[in-house]
């Protein structure tokens, strides 16, 4: 098959790769994968409405390409409320270009309570909306069937229902802007007492509520995609793809969507007692004997002091619940870029991965250790001091596993042959960055440093190398390598290059600099640090951070450019233009309804890169070589 | 704007940026070259900041407490260890930009891993963690722990100086009346300013009316949680008379920024004549205004 | 396909000298020209005159300027005087004045210091001190024109340190000396009070509906926490308190950090948006029909302003000891605060003092079966202060509640017991009343305090 060999058209007819039957015996596959019924694709010739092919589809393609369009537009949503908290900062009470619409009194300066509500949207919808649903919902929809060689999901309908789970989450989020007393203003955290007691000074009016619902049915969008990615993974991978054969991408969305299915209904619950606790009046997390403005909740209570919100609960069960998931969550966005890169370094380095078991245990180990450390993230807040020592150390163990990993990357790099095209760039970049990333956590991790250093910028600068440095790089190198896949053309490189470089230059002028100031004891979500003699020496640096993060906005506009230009003019590939091994390029581009045209077998590894024993640079995964390589477990004996 | 100006610091970094930007256009003709450049930048400038912001002020604040040593130097042990971890793991990447490209005739390394190198970097840095990791027990164990909490002074848990009470969007520090009572009606309240006598052991316990808030005094390097329903006993000492911000960390509404207060350390007769004073004003009949009129 | 490359690469040019203007452009915004409004009480007493409307905002505007640039107009017979109501330095005191070159001191430290060793290029001013930016960039601007010079060969060096010389004085006498002139405390009020007590004064700034109790309204002359008598206008040390300590249990919280010269600064301020809220309610109640005479604006004028010129007159003291708290005085103020013929406490404070007293709240105008809360001269609801929490928003020491005893709470139902008087015209709550009753009143919070 040459790279540009794409002959089949697109919608051809589905063969059903016989099980038992045909070229491979059955053992050669692990048994009971792909039952009949899910390989063979009966409806394939009936032709689907607009409705239905595009919009309510159970097609994993479909569903994907609809995860990652609504994922690209919060990205920049989230990314202007970025720029409008930057400028906040960075020239407070100043008048913010075309926010006068909103405070025409004040000719566009914002209110206190404005910027509580715009630093607490950004972190929702970067973290819900767009770096969960671009991971897991985008690529795990895409890569996970076609990657394990399974024409579908396991249950389409409920990935459909996953995505359309994501509707109301949305609406309520963005409802909270329209209703009374404006959005959510208690953080992305929502730590009670401020979210609970709805007279608390100001902003968790009625917003907070329908946070919380948004919360719930991202939870619900979550679960029902976590659900499917792991019955997909365990029940329908072709014959021959052991779990030792699966790409890296396949570990890391299946780790990250067990991590969903055991963190996930904790947080689910979490925000349904704290509704409670708002609309009820019940007593989750409000501890009783509070002054709020002077006045006693209960006596502001319509429902009575009875059903009062006073009533003995605490505040710190609610971290506990919420982090409990939300750490956690760092993983689910993390362990998948982590995966995306490890494939696309070896495929555009031409060379196996280094330690792909050892990738697979860091990977599993991170998601162990990850369920254990969420008290991190509470070292000040008042719980046990002996806790926090235990929780230190987990923490700071926690650092090996991705120690290996960034190993391991080095080492997959060693010996290569790079071909630096857009998707390779970001991927070099992801594993350039997340060594910041990570290395900075060890100080956020020290419990006597934490002490000085929590909350500060300090911690913002570490979880935005690591989400946005390191996932969100991760993202456009899988977007730059796997469109030709969703949409049959490539995107542009030289767009792809400079949107890198622009990406690149800014990303590190934006985040780097906050190290700095947070080591001067800059607190994050302070409107206007200036008036304090400790920051009144910051604004400096706050104004170049400034001026970076804006050019990273503007920069936006090639990737844009070069997304929606490539989608409808790019140029046309074939199945396969990167020469990569495993089997989503094995299918048409795109490919069509049921995935692949032809019978899969699988016979070895991944990342065969470089392979001896063929004259070509790659070596698929479903390609059957002399008599003894026939037996798929012996390809891997060689190494 | 400011930072414009060339004797500051900030205006290389800025000159850096735009020369960066220029590279813009020979960007995707020699993409591997520029590539092994922005990636080896990243160390240089990276390491380059650390080295030169405290020059900027870019550090953390004077240091006048018993805690703040301690931290501080487990923040450079950590900052050391970081520091050539960072370094080595991207000139390893930059290496390999830099010397296995797509030019090099022949295939690539056709290895899966080595057991061996598996083994050296994961026990390595597994050690230096567990260095870390222990060598913070101590100064937390200082700072937290209630054996460590002071007791032969003259404040201790069950005598603390003040309570220190946050609500939104205020710090207020009721002081004991004469008797060192707390329950007394002649308390003597001090809204904003937390002030304290210099070189002694400062116990105090910190409540919150509301919502949660966070006590934070960067000169001492002291932060925790004000959480609505408990009452969490802290110590420190500050060693250098002085007034310094005391500021609220924990999100606590739209006045959170705003939320600010003061430690002002006074010589211990300073703070006896501070308290008297306070103690004396609620004796006031108004005749002061009075006066003041004239 | 065509391969559009070299058209991208062109595009790809463009885009990065626009990025490259974009970092290097100055895009620091500039402050925004705010305009004062009518009230809307004006807007509905004038509804029927749109041409009135327009006339008393311009009348105002000579009156008192705009919120970037506001002065107060001068009438003729305050020339004679020499009063200028601009120059509020003039006003303070000696001991006064020699405390904020003090405060001035200690808050420009770093300035001075850099001063004091002739570095005046590490010298910045505060932000919102705009006068003083501006004096000060005079100063710097020769300074760096030689420095300038000296760069390129033609000046020297001891150009320069005869200029620091020269100047250094001038500059540091700057600092010391500055006192906020009302434009910069208007940017001070901009940044710090703006968005909960409105452009105007008037409380209605954008976080005022999250706000329990709401921010005070300026526009009435009407402030709560005075040591003022007769619901005097509030002396300068009023207001200065409350921006000094905040109050307690409210949103007003404390601006202590600033120096005290900019907090006299905001007094300033504030004094300037409350007679010129309570000018313009004067003149819409009176004026609306035949226009606004001059004659009548400026009697409007000075009539607030005698207001604020006599409040020193109405401090409230006690000519003597304060009694001690001793049970039996206690015991009498509960006696006291019981007591339906006297003080009566009790009808809206309740017998334990938690503010649930039978005329705490008033009964439904809708006829529900609810009472609903009483409301006070700003039409906000309001229940009487919940005595056993020791929070006493207009300052906890004895003396602060006996003056909220003696004279009421301006705006309130909270009345003056001094005025309660029985048929003879002898007061019924005497003095020692009073007191008696505050020590039962503070001991009512004994402990409880939160």
């Amino acid at each position: 098959m040459s790279p540009d060999g794409n002959s089949a058209p697109a919608h051809a007819p589905a063969h059903a790769p016989g099980h038992g039957g045909g070229a491979h015996p059955a053992q050669e596959g692990p048994r009971g994968v792909a039952a009949p019924g899910t390989v063979h694709v009966s409806h394939d010739h009936h032709e689907l409405g607009f409705l239905r092919k595009y919009v309510f589809s159970v097609d994993h393609k479909v569903i994907a390409i609809q995860f990652m369009l609504t994922g690209l537009f919060f990205l920049v949503l989230g990314g202007l409320f970025a720029m409008a908290i930057r400028h906040q900062v960075a020239w407070p009470w100043k008048p913010i270009p075309g926010l006068s619409v909103l405070f025409p009194d004040t000719g566009g300066v914002i209110s206190p309570e404005f910027y509580t509500m715009l630093f607490t949207m950004h972190g929702t919808i970067m973290i819900f909306f767009v770096i969960i649903p671009l991971l897991t919902g985008a690529f795990g929809n895409f890569l996970i069937p076609l990657m394990v060689g399974a024409p579908d999901m396991a249950f389409p309908k409920l990935n459909m229902f996953g995505y359309w789970a994501m509707i109301p989450a949305i609406f309520f989020a963005l409802l909270g802007f329209f209703v009374e007393g404006g959005a959510a203003a208690a953080g992305w955290t929502a730590y009670p007492t401020l979210s609970t007691i709805a007279t608390a000074a100001p902003g968790s009016l009625t917003g907070q509520t329908w946070w919380l619902m948004a919360l719930t049915w991202v939870g619900v969008s979550s679960m029902m995609g976590a659900v499917n990615y792991v019955t997909t993974i365990f029940k329908m991978r072709a014959p021959g793809m052991t779990m030792m054969r699966m790409p890296l991408s396949i570990w890391g969305l299946l780790i990250a969507a067990l991590l969903q299915l055991f963190a996930l209904p904790v947080l689910t619950a979490a925000s349904i007692l704290q509704l409670l606790d708002r609309t009820l009046h019940t007593g989750f997390f409000t501890p009783s004997n509070l002054l709020v403005n002077a006045t006693r909740p209960e006596l502001l209570s319509n429902a009575g002091a009875a059903l009062d919100g006073a009533s003995g609960g605490h505040p710190l069960l609610w971290q506990h619940l919420f982090w409990f998931y939300s750490h956690p969550a760092v993983y689910i966005m993390v362990l998948p870029a982590m995966g995306f890169a490890s494939d696309i370094l070896s495929t555009h380095a031409r060379k196996p991965v280094f330690g792909y078991k050892p990738m697979v245990y860091s990977m599993s180990a991170i998601a162990g250790l990850g369920f254990i450390v969420w008290g991190h993230h509470m070292f000040t807040s008042g719980m046990n001091p002996a806790l926090g020592m235990s929780f230190m150390v987990a923490t700071i163990m926690i650092a090996l596993p991705s120690a290996v990993k960034v190993f391991n990357w080095i080492g997959t790099l060693w010996g290569s042959r790079i071909h630096l095209n857009s998707a390779m760039l970001n991927a070099l970049a992801f594993v350039a960055m997340f060594i910041i990333g990570g290395l900075s956590g060890i100080w956020m991790a020290a419990t006597p440093v934490d002490i000085y250093i929590h909350d500060t910028y300090i911690v913002v600068a570490h979880f935005h190398y690591v989400v946005f440095a390191g996932s969100v790089f991760a993202i456009w190198a899988a977007i730059y390598h796997w469109f030709p896949k969703m949409f049959g053309r490539q995107m542009n490189e030289t767009l792809g290059k400079v949107h890198f470089i622009g990406s690149f230059v800014f990303t590190n002028g934006v985040f780097y600099m906050m190290h700095q100031i947070g080591l001067a004891g800059l607190m994050r979500r302070t409107a206007d640090p200036y008036t304090y003699a400790t920051y009144a020496h910051l604004q400096e640096s706050n104004e170049l951070i400034t001026l970076c993060a804006f050019a990273l906005f503007v920069w936006q506009i090639f990737f844009v450019i070069n997304f929606f230009h490539s989608m409808f003019w790019g140029k046309r590939v074939g199945r396969n233009p990167w020469r990569a091994n495993s089997l989503e390029w094995e299918a048409p581009s795109p490919p069509g309804h049921g995935n692949f045209d032809r019978e899969l077998a699988v016979y070895r590894g991944p990342y065969e890169y470089g392979s001896p024993e063929v004259s070509e640079d790659y070596l698929p995964q479903t390609r059957k070589l002399g008599d003894g390589a026939a037996r798929p477990a012996q390809a891997h004996a060689h190494h | 704007m400011s930072f414009l100006n060339p004797s500051n610091g900030a205006w290389s970094i800025l000159a850096l940026l735009v020369a960066l930007l220029l590279v813009l256009v020979t960007f995707v003709k020699f993409t591997r070259l520029w590539t092994v450049i922005l990636i080896a930048l990243l160390p240089i400038l990276g390491v380059w900041t650390f080295v030169k912001a405290p020059e900027w002020g870019l550090w953390f604040p004077k240091d006048v407490s018993t805690h703040g040593a301690g931290m501080d130097s487990l923040f450079n042990l950590i900052l050391w260890m970081v520091a050539i971890t960072f370094v080595l793991t991207e000139v390893g990447l930059v290496w390999c930009v830099f010397r296995y490209h797509d030019k090099v005739p022949g295939k690539s390394l056709f290895t899966h891993g080595s057991h061996k190198l598996e083994m050296i970097w994961t026990a390595i840095p597994a050690v230096a963690l567990l260095v870390i990791a222990f060598a913070q027990i101590g100064t937390f164990k200082q700072i937290k722990f209630e054996d460590h909490w002071p007791t032969g002074g003259p404040y201790s848990k069950d005598k603390p100086i003040a309570h220190v009470i946050a609500y939104q969007f205020a710090w207020l520090m009721r002081y004991p009346d004469a008797n060192g009572s707390f329950d007394s009606v002649d308390v003597i309240e001090s809204p904003f300013d937390f002030v304290v006598p210099v070189d002694t052991d400062i116990m105090f316990q910190l409540k919150s009316r509301d919502v949660l808030h966070s006590f934070f005094l960067p000169n001492l390097r002291l932060k925790q949680d004000a959480v609505p329903g408990m009452t969490i006993p802290m110590w420190f000492q500050a060693t250098e008379v002085g007034e310094y911000d005391l500021i609220c960390a924990e999100l606590c509404g739209w006045g959170h920024y705003k939320m600010a207060g003061r430690l002002i350390v006074k010589s211990k007769p300073d703070y006896e004549k501070w308290l008297a004073d306070k103690r004396a004003a609620l004796k006031s009949n108004g005749t002061a205004d009075l006066e003041a009129a004239e | 396909m065509s391969d559009p490359q070299p058209l991208r690469g062109r595009l790809a040019i463009a885009a990065g000298l626009f990025g490259l203007l974009l970092a290097a452009c100055d895009p620091e915004p500039p402050r925004p020209e705010l305009h004062y409004t009518l009230s809307a009480d004006s807007k509905q007493l004038l509804a029927d005159y749109p041409a009135a409307q327009d006339q008393l905002l311009g009348t105002l505007g000579m009156l008192f300027g705009s919120p970037s640039n506001p002065r107060y107009a001068v009438p003729e017979e305050w020339i004679d005087d020499e009063r200028n109501p601009n120059d509020a330095w003039a006003e303070l005191s000696e001991a006064r004045q020699a405390e904020l070159v003090a405060a001035n001191k200690k808050a420009f430290a770093t300035p001075l210091a850099a001063l004091e060793r002739g570095d005046f290029a590490a010298v910045e001013p505060a932000r919102e001190a705009l006068d003083l930016q501006a004096a000060w960039g005079e100063i710097r601007a020769g300074y760096d024109e030689i420095a300038a010079a000296m760069e390129a060969g033609t000046k020297s060096r001891t150009d320069l340190d005869k200029y620091v010389a020269e100047n250094k004085a001038d500059a540091i006498a700057l600092f010391t000396d500055w006192y906020p002139s009302l434009r910069e405390s208007a940017e001070m009020y901009r940044t710090q009070c703006l968005h909960c007590h409105g452009i105007n004064g008037d409380g209605k700034g954008s976080t005022a509906e999250f706000l329990n109790p709401t921010p005070r309204d300026y526009q009435r002359g009407a402030f709560k926490w005075t040591a003022l008598n007769e619901k005097a206008r509030p002396r300068r040390a009023d207001l200065y308190g409350v921006l000094e300590n905040g109050v307690n249990g409210t949103a007003m919280l404390s601006f202590k950090r600033f120096s005290a010269t900019q907090l006299e600064g905001l007094v300033d301020y504030v004094r300037l948006l409350s007679i010129r809220g309570e000018t313009e309610r004067n003149l819409a109640r009176e004026d609306a029909e035949e226009g606004f005479k001059i004659e009548a604006v400026q009697e409007a004028y000075l009539d607030v302003w005698s207001k604020w010129d006599k409040s020193a007159e109405f401090v409230i003291a006690y000519d003597g000891e304060i009694p001690e708290a001793t049970p039996e005085v206690i015991e009498h103020g509960r006696v006291l605060y019981n007591d339906a013929t006297g003080a009566n406490c009790v009808s809206c404070h309740g017998v334990g003092g938690l503010g649930d007293g039978p005329s705490a709240k008033e009964p439904d105008p809708n006829g529900g079966p609810v009472p609903i809360s009483k409301k006070d001269d700003w039409g906000n609801p309001l229940g009487p202060r919940d005595l056993t929490q020791g929070i006493y928003r207009g300052g906890d020491r004895p003396i602060d509640l006996y003056r909220r005893l003696y004279a009421g709470i301006n705006g309130t139902y909270m009345p003056a017991h001094s005025t309660i008087k029985d048929p003879q015209g002898n007061r019924k709550v005497t003095d020692e009343d009073l007191w008696a009753i505050v020590h039962y009143v503070r001991s009512l919070s004994k402990g409880k305090r939160l």
